[in-house]
């Protein structure tokens, strides 16, 4: 679904991402881990169009996407939830999801009808399944990190995309917050038949849900591959997990 | 609607000569909003009104002592006034908005432009005023058979040597290095130990110092009255964006761009002159939105 | 939340205010009326820009250009040419939209203080251009004695038409608001990264958004032709930009009636003061200072903030 070869990208001379390699099969959950700084953020970015790759190719279903504007990779069917929590923060919680589907029903540009009629049933729907009914009407500059950080999901999930990216979803989260963040990102692959690409410091995370694992190292790819032949590739030992796990 | 028949070479070099010395005291307003913008970051309209101030207090300081030396007293006693004034307002309540918006900052400096055009009604008047010259100032030198007055050539000499002072102060003291440091990251510069506060103080007066100048400069040549303010300020914004915000040669190049062209103006289509400069700068920001040279920030 | 697009209490109330509107000239001298027509335009204006400034964030620094363009516009139609007065309330917002357009497609480009700069600069090229052609458009006396419709000629009727016009777009920048284009653009006022994310053209999304303001900027302009009977190029100087600016900041820029409410104060304050003295520009300027300082929220933002903490503390007692 997702094949991304060599991608570069530097910034005035540093480069952040080398030998950008991944491939995400539909229906499964990709990891990418690697140390800080390894470029998995901006690989990303790239991937969504944030930012443009000096090289190399991405393509989406057969296209190639790459150097896109961020809101047409968004309208293929991509969807990115980053990592500082990026919410509307002046909007109600409602307001910041339904925002998002009245994007994808290519509704913003109508300028008479109340926008509180429309689309209540697909706003709600996603609301109940992250969790966040009971903060609604709340201005979502006032929720606690953890719900804003799930607000994050709910939003790049009203795109109702194919791949949805998740940057770091439970950085800073408690543990109860982050076992719900995986019970709901398993239910999300499989009730919803997403296909899920994320990245996170979170070994135990990422060994426990993800189908393939891709390792990055100073912006390169060393491997990718199902969790057990990742653990015991040496690169990877000595690189990042440093020991075995 | 009336183009000029017959523009001769002589008559586009006197023009030119002319646009130039506006250029001075468009050059020397303009850099010290340039500064002010650069370092603290204020877009500062008051600048205007103490451009204002500067030429109503120097054509009071030139009248009351009277004289050459009443002229002379009023170019240096008129910007310290206006610097005196804008220590006092910095001191009292700019210091406290610095980390606000620039939206903010922008309006509160707006505040200050009405109350101070109220102010100066009340010490003035409502009537304008005229400030003549020293007689060693008056008259014009006969260049290329075209009379060319010497108040402009004494213009075009004030200009560099402002010019000069302001590289020199910026690059070469102490504190024109601290004070570039700290237009880039204040918090570091705070960190090492330097009180940011008062260099960002010293900033702001030698910017308003410059707009006090650039007044008692301009004093002789026009008459003085209320709009003072508006007009030159909004000219002095557009200087400092096509130059590169915050840039002092830029606002130099610009001086130059609008000077030149509002002289040439003059000369093809008088009626409009003034739409000349105007639309130099829509067509410099259409092609380089952030200003011909690099902005501070 | 409600269904429809008011709630029965809120068409109650809109149904009050209008009625009292009704006859408010039956009461008032005709001064006042006059001075609530002038309200009812300013505040359009005001509104006008809040539309773009505090629900899309754009730094709109010239916002007077659209209201002097279409003042301008319908006043040389009733003067230039002979055709019913109509097509010249037609005109004004038309031009005005046109040129929002124009100005809009080229500063959208910018981000923040860039997109306000460039505005500023190609204002202040239109001014300087309606400022010089005296010919046409007057020059610096600009144009006197436009030919008002008969029906509209007393203030009475003036006053009718005015807040019958000002209530149509008010209802209709209502509407706007809260739709989804509304909706979204504030989501890109609050972060425009994020928008691209979600599949939103921000640069489109704002350049709708101006056209917007620019046309209700036209439509107050064609009104205060209507109620003054002249026009002049500081219609669209930027002081007045600046002062429609201190206008929604005063009433407060995140609430919906804010702009109006501060339009109100300093219309109001602007003619009362100015019988006493002739100093109101000094007041405005200390009225502005104390604002920024203590009310950055504005008059309504102030109120609202209260009463919403002390809303959101009786709900958690529930």
């Amino acid at each position: 679904m997702l094949e991304v070869r060599d991608v570069r990208k530097s910034f005035d001379g540093f480069m952040a991402v080398n030998e950008g390699n991944l491939t995400v099969e539909r229906g499964k959950i990709v990891a990418v881990i690697g140390p800080n700084g390894a470029g998995k953020s901006t690989l990303f970015k790239l991937i969504t169009g944030h930012l443009k790759p000096d090289g190399g190719s991405i393509r989406y279903k057969g296209e190639d996407i790459a150097g896109l504007p961020p809101y047409t990779i968004c309208r293929r069917g991509i969807s990115l939830s980053f990592q500082i929590v990026n919410i509307f923060h002046r909007l109600s919680v409602f307001d910041n999801v339904q925002a998002a589907i009245l994007s994808r029903q290519r509704k913003t540009f109508n300028l008479f009808t109340p926008a509180a009629r429309l689309a209540r049933e697909e706003t709600m729907r996603i609301i109940d399944a992250v969790g966040l009914s009971d903060r609604l009407d709340a201005v979502s500059s006032t929720l606690a990190y953890g719900d804003q950080k799930v607000l994050e999901i709910a939003i790049a999930l009203g795109n109702d995309p194919e791949l949805l990216i998740l940057d770091e979803p439970t950085a800073g989260m408690s543990p109860e917050e982050t076992a719900a963040t995986i019970g709901l990102i398993r239910r999300l692959t499989r009730e919803m038949g997403l296909t899920i690409l994320f990245c996170e410091h979170d070994m135990e995370l990422v060994f426990a849900i993800a189908d393939e694992i891709m390792v990055m190292r100073q912006g390169a790819t060393i491997i990718q591959g199902p969790g057990e032949v990742v653990r015991a590739d040496p690169d990877v030992q000595e690189a990042y997990l440093g020991g075995g796990h | 609607m009336e183009f000029a028949a017959h523009v001769s070479w002589e008559a586009l070099l006197q023009q030119v000569l002319v646009g130039l010395s506006r250029t001075t005291i468009l050059f020397i307003v303009a850099s010290g909003l340039s500064l002010v913008l650069g370092v603290l970051r204020i877009p500062n309209v008051f600048h205007g009104s103490l451009y204002m101030i500067g030429a109503f207090l120097a054509y009071s300081v030139a009248v009351s002592i009277g004289g050459p030396a009443g002229f002379a007293v009023a170019l240096l006693a008129a910007p310290l006034g206006v610097a005196l004034i804008s220590l006092i307002v910095e001191r009292g309540l700019f210091c406290r908005l610095y980390e606000r918006e620039h939206l903010m900052l922008l309006l509160f400096t707006f505040a200050f432009m009405l109350v101070f055009a109220d102010l100066v009604k009340l010490v003035w008047g409502s009537d304008y005023r005229s400030l003549s010259l020293p007689p060693m100032l008056q008259g014009s030198f006969t260049i290329l058979n075209l009379p060319f007055p010497r108040y402009n050539l004494f213009l075009l000499l004030v200009g560099p040597v402002v010019a000069f002072g302001l590289w020199f102060l910026t690059n070469k003291t102490k504190i024109g290095k601290i004070a570039r440091a700290a237009s880039v990251d204040r918090e570091m510069v705070g960190a090492v130990g330097i009180n940011v506060s008062w260099v960002f103080a010293a900033v702001f007066i030698i910017g308003c110092f410059l707009a006090g100048l650039g007044g008692a400069l301009v004093a002789p040549t026009q008459n003085i009255t209320q709009g003072m303010d508006h007009a030159i300020i909004i000219q002095a914004f557009l200087i400092v964006i096509i130059g590169g915000l915050g840039n002092i040669w830029g606002a130099l190049l610009g001086a130059l761009i609008f000077g030149l062209t509002d002289a040439i103006g003059i000369l093809i289509l008088p009626q409009f002159a003034i739409v000349f400069p105007y639309a130099a700068v829509v067509i410099v920001l259409i092609f380089r939105p952030t200003g011909l040279l690099k902005a501070t920030w | 939340m409600s269904k429809g697009v008011f709630s029965p209490k809120t068409w109650l109330l809109l149904a009050a205010a209008v009625a009292c509107m009704a006859v408010a000239p039956q009461f008032l001298s005709r001064f006042y009326t006059y001075l609530i027509s002038l309200v009812l335009v300013t505040g359009l204006l005001a509104m006008s820009l809040n539309l773009v400034l505090g629900y899309g964030g754009l730094y709109q620094f010239h916002h007077a250009v659209f209201y002097g363009v279409g003042a301008y516009t319908f006043a040389l139609m009733r003067v230039k040419t002979g055709l019913p007065s109509i097509w010249a309330y037609l005109a004004a917002p038309v031009a005005a939209l046109l040129l929002s357009l124009l100005i809009g497609w080229i500063c959208v480009r910018l981000s923040k203080l860039y997109f306000g700069m460039l505005q500023i600069s190609l204002g202040s090229l239109v001014w300087a251009i309606v400022y010089r052609w005296y010919s046409f458009t007057g020059g610096d006396d600009g144009i006197h004695g436009v030919p008002v419709p008969e029906a509209l000629s007393s203030i009475d009727n003036a006053y009718y038409f005015t807040s019958a016009v000002t209530l149509v777009c008010l209802f209709l920048m209502y509407l706007i608001v809260n739709s989804p284009f509304g909706r979204v653009f504030q989501a890109t006022r609050d972060n425009p990264e994020r928008s691209e994310a979600i599949g939103v053209n921000v640069k489109r999304q704002q350049l709708v958004g101006l056209m917007v303001a620019g046309f209700f900027a036209g439509v107050a302009g064609s009104l205060f032709v209507t109620i003054e009977g002249s026009v002049f190029p500081d219609m669209m100087f930027w002081t007045l930009s600046l002062e429609i600016l201190i206008m929604c900041l005063l009433g407060g820029w995140f609430s919906f009636f804010g702009p109006m409410l501060g339009a109100a104060i300093v219309v109001v304050l602007r003619t009362v003061m100015g019988i006493h003295t002739e100093y109101w520009t000094l007041i405005l300027g200390v009225m502005l200072m104390l604002l920024i300082f203590f009310l950055p929220e504005g008059v309504l933002g102030y109120f609202t903030a209260r009463w919403g903490s002390r809303r959101r503390a009786a709900m958690e007692d529930l």
